[in-house]
């Protein structure tokens, strides 16, 4: 698919030996990959685990990896076999643990942990969010609704035109002067602001 | 820099920017931090927006993993072939096998031949024909920090498909009786294309010539 | 061909047969656009809020799902279109990232129901059901199979949804849209648990049939799409349109016996012990595979929507030509799912999730039955 050359252009230079393309690769799916482990295993830092463990599978697979699919597949695979591994290994049904819906004690219903759990990346990530929020916000509308139909609904460059009834050209720059807008607030938070920032490098 | 140029990295991350413009842009975005940490604040500011429960939106994931591969032998591929017919299994002069390559479970390898070298499992002896590959690249044995020199592949191959065995596709047909009238249609479907396989599947004894 | 030019193509494709399917022809309109942006609408942009993630249904359901109410109707009437029509068309089919084109036709003759599915690109498989009588032609592995049904099973019908079935599902209809200038239903079917799945219709107004399908898991994500690029229903379809294009020559031949074994003394019964919530057994047989004379056992429970069965047979040696099922497997978003209980190999196959499958296979044990009867549906 021609809408996956952006991994396998990441991808062939990571299989000639191009470990900083691994990077971006990781830096773009961590979040879905870790939203994914967490379908098996609640506890975030849990799910980090395996989505780290899962993401050097990937790398040292990556040989193997030949395009047949596209990247991201091929990566949600390896994240779920690792999952249900770690899953399994630790004597617990996937079932039970996974339909124990009404087992919420973990979790206000912003989904923060209210218990010990590394405070600090999860203040990090309220105010990471908030200023995310506080950014869009502030958006003119036409930035606003095209970030947001990228993002939030997932369309296409194509899609997102239709609906705005404006060229493909104009979504993406629109996209892209939303995402500079909005992160011009986030590297205060990264580079500065309350807490360390992790940055790669 | 001009918008074109500068909304590229946005237009890549989201899949909407033509392949050559990807290899070029993959090049400086491995090697440039700066840049790296754009792209990578640009997810930050997906997942913020999904609002998605539970997941911090700066794990220290991509640092780690980072730091892992860095102590890991650099990959080179031996797998590529060259238009000209190359089995893709045989390793171009040169080349370096990777060494600790994981054995990854089947469920995901179609069809695949082995790495020369590598630890073979009894059932991958057999060399596929030459159903041609179209879709990759052609690789020099070079070293990181070569100079690029590869051919842009041409549209992604047919994938060869995973062969069912004979019970499954049993089980699925005397089962398709009773699904729901969509159910029955989701289930053959995804049994009559590629997509259906399972953990310990054989790759296929014969080549897999498809019209495509 | 790149993905835009591939949508003008189906799309012109299906505004050919279109004009076929309509009673009345739709008033033109603004070329179409996929139809996931009419649903953006009905959707909140307001970031403070989750998206519209499946969320766990504290409380009794606040909506009716009886049979009355309009989306289980048109689910009722969408299975009626699908099992008792003529309809000719093809369709894309997409699942984990790969799409693949397909055919189906269907005919009800006299009471008999033909179909034929085939693989349009790639795997050169086909599914022929003639009356009571299944085939599978596997070029991949020069293999076909022959599964002879009981007669009465001509034409199997599907349990309606009812509202015990609906209970555990959460059915709605959202805002009706055009789908290629097509006016069509949308139905919602949400999962209230992670046992099974969900599903997105595009019910067509004036033929019921769907014209889009997505199965989506208990979050929402879409794992599985249908779409048909063209459909004609057709009044009378020639006996040739279900022969396979597939050349068999060479091909190993697998039937199975059209009469199931005589029952011995079957001194077991196999059953569940426990069922994910709302399955239950709604038909239990006992029959033989193609390529095997082993009595199989077949259980089938349901929740209404969706299936699953359950095999079981005695554990044996497996041919060298016919590898195990392995533990797990996929066919696209459904699985199976095999284990072994007291010496007997049980299979589970079902449209649901792979927990679910690996729960109710898990759950099989035989009992001893007090004196003879093999029980038939």
């Amino acid at each position: 698919m021609s809408a996956d050359a952006s991994d396998l252009s990441l991808v062939r230079r990571v299989q000639r030996g191009d470990k900083g393309a691994f990077d971006a690769l990781v830096l773009k799916y961590q979040h879905k990959l870790v939203k994914l482990v967490m379908r098996y295993v609640r506890n975030p830092a849990e799910a980090e685990d395996i989505a780290q463990e899962a993401f050097i599978k990937a790398y040292r697979a990556l040989p193997q990896f030949r395009g047949d699919s596209a990247f991201y597949t091929w990566l949600y695979r390896i994240a779920i076999n690792t999952a249900k591994n770690a899953v399994v290994s630790r004597d617990r049904s996937p079932i039970e643990y996974d339909l124990d819906r009404n087992n919420e004690e973990s979790y206000d219903m912003q989904g923060r942990l209210k218990d010990s759990e590394t405070p600090e990346g999860l203040v990090l990530t309220d105010e990471i969010r908030s200023t995310v929020n506080a950014a869009i916000d502030a958006l003119p509308e036409d930035l606003r609704t095209a970030i947001v139909l990228r993002e939030l609904e997932g369309l296409s460059y194509e899609e997102i035109a239709a609906a705005m009834a404006c060229p493909v050209g104009t979504v993406r720059s629109r996209i892209f002067r939303a995402r500079e807008a909005i992160d011009h607030r986030l590297r205060e938070v990264f580079e500065g602001g309350l807490g360390r920032a992790e940055e790669l490098g | 820099m001009n918008e074109e140029l500068d909304s590229q990295l946005s237009a890549m991350f989201d899949d909407e920017l033509a392949p050559e413009q990807c290899e070029l842009l993959a090049r400086r975005l491995s090697r440039d931090e700066q840049l790296k940490a754009r792209w990578g604040r640009y997810a930050v500011i997906g997942a913020a927006i999904r609002s998605e429960r539970g997941v911090r939106l700066n794990p220290p994931l991509a640092g780690r993993v980072s730091a892992v591969i860095l102590d890991e032998p650099a990959l080179a591929t031996a797998h590529t072939a060259r238009r000209s017919g190359v089995r893709w299994w045989q390793p171009l002069a040169g080349a370096a096998v990777a060494v600790g390559v994981a054995l990854v479970s089947v469920l995901w390898l179609r069809a695949q031949a082995p790495l020369a070298g590598a630890p073979l499992s009894a059932h991958l002896t057999a060399p596929l024909a030459t159903a041609t590959v179209p879709g990759a690249a052609v690789v020099p044995a070079a070293a990181a920090g070569a100079p690029d020199s590869y051919v842009v592949p041409r549209a992604p191959a047919v994938r060869a498909p995973v062969v069912p065995s004979t019970e499954l596709a049993n089980y699925v047909v005397a089962h398709s009786v009773f699904s729901s009238p969509v159910g029955r249609r989701n289930l053959l479907s995804a049994f009559m294309t590629s997509e259906s396989g399972s953990a310990a599947e054989e790759p296929p004894d014969e080549p897999a010539v498809h019209a495509q | 061909m790149p993905s835009s030019e591939r949508f003008v193509a189906l799309t012109l494709a299906w505004a050919v047969a279109g004009a076929a399917l309509a009673q009345e022809t739709p008033p033109a309109r603004a070329p179409a656009h996929k139809t996931s942006l009419d649903q953006a609408p009905a959707r909140k942009t307001s970031l403070d809020s989750a998206p519209a993630q499946k969320r766990s249904l504290e409380s009794a359901p606040a909506h009716k799902t009886s049979l009355d109410s309009a989306p289980a109707h048109w689910l009722e009437r969408m299975n009626q279109a699908l099992t008792t029509r003529n309809y000719d068309g093809t369709f894309s089919h997409w699942h984990g990232g790969h799409v693949e084109m397909l055919r189906i036709i269907h005919r009800v003759q006299d009471g008999t129901v033909s179909e034929r599915l085939a693989s349009l690109d790639g795997s050169g498989r086909e599914f022929i059901r003639a009356g009571a009588s299944l085939t599978c032609y596997l070029p991949d592995k020069r293999t076909v199979l022959v599964e002879q049904r009981p007669p009465e099973e001509s034409l199997v019908g599907f349990p309606a949804v009812n509202d015990q079935s609906a209970s555990f599902y959460d059915i709605r209809e959202g805002t009706r849209t055009r789908l290629n200038r097509r006016d069509t239903h949308v139905i919602t079917v949400s999962p209230k648990d992670e046992y099974r799945y969900g599903y997105r219709l595009w019910i067509d107004d004036s033929t019921a049939m769907p014209l889009k399908t997505q199965l989506c898991d208990t979050r929402g994500h879409v794992i599985e799409q249908i779409v048909f690029a063209s459909l004609t229903l057709p009044a009378h379809i020639p006996d040739s349109a279900f022969r396979p294009e597939v050349s068999t020559a060479g091909f190993q031949w697998l039937r199975n016996e059209s009469a199931p074994p005589a029952p011995t003394a079957a001194t077991l019964a196999w059953n569940a012990m426990r069922l994910p919530p709302g399955f239950r057994m709604t038909a239990r047989s006992a029959q033989t595979l193609p390529g095997s004379a082993d009595p199989v056992d077949h259980l089938v429970f349901t929740d209404g929507l969706a299936s699953v069965s359950v095999f079981v047979e005695p554990q044996r040696r497996e041919h060298a030509d016919q590898p195990a099922v392995p533990e797990s497997a996929a066919v696209g978003s459904s699985s199976a799912f095999s284990t072994v209980i007291d010496g007997h190999k049980i299979t589970a196959v079902g449209e649901v999730p792979p927990d679910t499958v690996r729960f109710i296979a898990s759950q099989l044990k035989a009992e001893e039955l007090p004196a003879v009867s093999s029980r038939r549906h």
